[in-house]
């Protein structure tokens, strides 16, 4: 591993002013190209700043207090095996640090645990990992572990962390890879009781038929798993009430998404509507990384586990969701939407009651039309055909502020939707 | 030499033994090639030596009975890939991949010629789709359509029909592509794709063919990638002017990806190549101009991992290459020769989408070089075609479907063999 430590240099102008400290390139694009956010429409979701990255293409996000982690993706001028460390007090976010992780050429995911006191990351493609990072100083983690195993192998795709009956997990989903010893995609829970040694307790391979896991939703004892073509499967892993645990888990219910290629799941509870919605997103095709990309957001009530249904959807024309983060306390889902930026949804109250022309029927499913319904609420960077190309990966709500990371750009700061 | 160390079974004239006697043939060949390239990711200059396209093949006929088979040790000598810009396939990318130890195993049965004639073949090859193999073509380096103008190496089955100069051919095999050389396609994927090849035998040695193959999962081993669905066109001449030999390949390829019915990407191919020789000398030209979908690379950045995490791509590159090639006078002792060659190649990338990879930046440069030189060991009975079985592999209309493959029957480019 190697520490590579830089200052952020100088404040342009309605820009993050952030060297590209990897490779000490410029950056590539101007926040005062959206600063305005005039091209965005009536329900424009204004930018507050911006963080650019030019080297590498910026992957997923999180946000501890006044500290951003974001990841990197693939190879651009550099493999995406940076980590990279913001402070976000300010407007613009500035780059405070990073770290490369040997080895990789993804971190697809990163995560943070809700005592803040870690950081996972997940690492792609062959011999894929999980590492673990002490955040006792926030702005410069420190690798606790790595797990590399034959499970860990194929690649680590997405990794979430969180407590069950107390203790801390990972929930990995690893990549498929023809050839491999075991070639098929699969869940593993790690136990991070002891993060200095994170040990694997349970691993599902995934039919061949599915295909893929792309990642979970871990809440309440219940693991959310995304299956790709099969859509989604709801587990008990300790609090669905069917003896499940994390070393056992027991499936409690599945629902196939209209469409398939189910790729992120959130589990709503809303302060009002309470649990009874589930958001499936779709990563779809034809896509191409910078320009285009496809799928819906699908809405299930799960209000019976065990016979979840999808009732609702949501559509942009010529884009495809992507990461999700919700405002439970106002109702208000937050999705990444790669090359149409941000959108916002009012998620709140009943969204399966609509009127017949908000409806939509497939096969013998009639769903309701969030987009008809006038569910969006906000859009942001670029999603009514501003200037700038964005590719937003992941989006995270912190602070009163909500963080995009742009594959092409790097992280940008936006207000939420009032 | 491994070449010179492979035993040769017997060699026989093949077209003196069409119907009746057992006929049993064997040869070896390789290339010892040395290639500069230019541009090569990261903007390096690479100069790399290897053993490219080492082989054994072996052909029995007795009566109806047919069996052929080609071992080639690339696996043994190639493992990191022939450098070949704009190449891509089975996970390697700017690199030509190596091929499956058991590149070819087939037997099969064959009508006496006639007004009607057929074969049936099965074993692990050539599905009928596309243009022969690049390997017996005049050019050592592969052009970048390989994998959008032939399908080679699956469990395949297949059925010929000759009827005067028009030849139906119909096969079913497994979708899945080889994963390395040495691990065997998966058995229970046979019959899971399909394909059609008509071929029209014209005068004056030309041919006419049209192919159409339904492809299920060639990229995703286990059988729920994307599918393909791949056509081809290419007219192919061949013949002899007095002391002069000739050869020339046009063909145009289209491979559509397809998700659950649903068509996704596109890629086109057009390429025309000519050669003439006289004696041992002969000249060469190709053009090309090929769509490559591009893929997250890995650590090594000539490799991509398979199947792709989702459905996306970085974007398609239309790779132009011009090609020149020179062979030299052959040095031949008994049934053994070394041939000597140059080719040279004119390259260009260009960006087709404003998706993210871009041959600028990856590359430093949209236009590369390449110079090779090397030599063609040869030894033993030489394939003048491969990728065409029983009755389909003819060309002259007075003669249709002597052999499992034709054996210097029409010396069309033998200079570059």
């Amino acid at each position: 591993m190697t520490r590579l430590r830089s200052l952020c240099l100088v404040a342009l102008v309605f820009a993050a002013g952030c060297l590209d400290h990897a490779t000490g390139t410029t950056r590539n694009a101007s926040c005062s190209l959206t600063a305005t956010g005039g091209s965005l429409g009536a329900q424009s979701i204004p930018v507050i700043g911006c963080g650019l990255l030019g080297s590498r293409y910026t992957a997923e996000v999180a946000v501890l207090d006044t500290t951003a982690y974001t990841t990197t993706w693939g190879f651009r001028t550099a493999q995406g095996n940076l980590l990279a460390v913001w402070n976000v007090k300010g407007n613009q976010p500035e780059l405070v640090d990073s770290v490369i992780v040997s080895g990789a050429t993804t971190l697809g995911d990163v995560a943070v645990s809700d005592d803040g006191k870690l950081l996972i990351v997940a690492t792609e493609r062959t011999n894929g990992s999980l590492v673990v990072f002490d955040l006792t100083n926030p702005r410069h983690p420190v690798q606790l572990s790595r797990l590399a195993t034959q499970n860990t192998y194929n690649g680590v795709h997405t990794a979430e962390v969180g407590r069950i009956g107390g203790n801390l997990y990972a929930i990995l989903a690893i990549d498929a890879l023809s050839g491999a010893p075991t070639p098929e995609s699969k869940v593993v829970i790690v136990d991070l009781g002891d993060p200095a040694h994170p040990r694997e307790v349970f691993e599902k391979a995934v039919p061949s038929t599915d295909p893929f896991v792309h990642d979970t939703f871990l809440r309440d004892g219940l693991l959310f798993v995304a299956l790709w073509n099969a859509g989604i499967e709801i587990w008990d892993v300790g609090g669905g009430g069917q003896g499940g645990t994390a070393s056992a888990p027991v499936v409690i219910g599945s629902v196939a998404t209209i469409g398939g290629d189910a790729h992120n799941i959130w589990w709503l509870h809303d302060a009002v509507s309470g649990s009874r919605y589930a958001f499936v997103g779709e990563e779809s095709g034809p896509a191409q990384i910078g320009v285009s990309s496809a799928g819906d957001i699908h809405v299930l009530d799960v209000s019976d586990l065990a016979h979840p249904r999808e009732v609702a959807f949501y559509h942009v024309p010529a884009a495809g969701t992507h990461n999700f983060s919700v405002d439970e306390t106002n109702g208000i889902l937050y999705a990444a939407y790669y090359n149409a930026g941000v959108r916002a949804l009012d998620v709140r109250g009943d969204l399966e009651t609509c009127t017949p022309g908000q409806q939509v029927t497939t096969g013998n499913i009639t769903r309701c039309d969030l987009g008809a319904m006038g569910r969006e609420i906000g859009r942001g960077l670029g999603g009514g055909g501003g200037t700038l190309a964005v590719y937003v990966w992941g989006v995270e709500l912190s602070g009163g502020a909500l963080y995009a990371s742009d594959m092409l750009n790097g992280l940008w700061k936006l207000q939420t939707v009032q | 030499m491994l070449v010179m160390t492979l035993l040769v079974i017997s060699v026989a004239d093949p077209s003196s033994a069409q119907e009746s006697a057992i006929a049993l043939s064997g040869g070896a060949s390789a290339i010892a090639l040395l290639t500069n390239a230019t541009g090569t990711p990261q903007n390096r200059t690479l100069t790399e030596a290897y053993l490219t396209q080492p082989m054994a093949s072996a052909d029995l006929r007795a009566g109806w009975f047919r069996a052929t088979g080609i071992l080639n040790f690339e696996g043994l000598t190639l493992r990191r890939g022939e450098l070949d810009l704009g190449e891509w396939g089975e996970g390697y990318v700017d690199r030509r991949h190596p091929h499956a130890y058991i590149h070819e195993l087939m037997i099969g049965a064959q009508s006496p010629s006639g007004p009607l004639a057929a074969s049936v073949y099965a074993g692990r090859g050539f599905v009928p789709f596309g243009s022969d193999d690049p390997m017996v073509r005049p050019f050592a380096s592969y052009p970048v359509d390989h994998h959008l103008a032939q399908i080679l190496e699956r469990l395949v089955v297949v059925a010929a029909l000759r009827g005067g100069p028009i030849v139906a051919e119909a096969a079913t095999f497994n979708g899945d592509e080889p994963v390395d050389p040495s691990t065997p396609p998966l058995a229970r994927r046979f019959g899971d794709s399909w394909s059609l090849r008509g071929t029209l035998f014209g005068p004056a040695g030309t041919e006419l063919a049209a192919s159409y193959a339904n492809v299920k999962s060639p990229e995703f081993r286990e059988g729920q990638g994307l599918d393909q669905r791949k056509t081809q066109l290419d007219l192919r001449v061949t013949g002899t002017s007095g002391p002069f030999t000739r050869y020339a390949l046009l063909e145009a390829a289209r491979t559509t990806d397809i998700d659950r019915g649903r068509p996704f990407y596109a890629f086109d191919a057009f390429l025309g190549e000519a050669a003439v020789c006289r004696g041992d000398i002969g000249i060469a030209a190709r053009w090309e101009q090929s769509d490559r979908p591009e893929e997250e690379r890995l650590l090594d950045l000539f490799r991509s991992a398979r199947p792709a995490t989702d459905l996306s791509i970085l974007g398609v590159t239309q790779w132009t290459t011009l090609s020149a090639a020179i062979s030299l006078p052959r040095l031949d002792m008994a049934e053994a020769h070394a041939a000597p060659f140059i080719e040279v190649a004119r390259i260009t990338a260009d960006r087709t989408t404003a998706a993210v990879f871009d041959p600028v930046q990856f590359y430093g440069t949209r236009s590369m070089w390449r110079l090779s030189a090397g030599v063609r060991f040869g030894i033993g009975h030489e394939h003048d075609r491969v990728g065409r079985y029983g009755v389909a592999a003819g060309t002259a209309v007075s003669s249709p479907g002597p052999a499992a493959h034709e054996h210097r029957s029409t010396p069309s480019h033998h200079c570059f063999s």
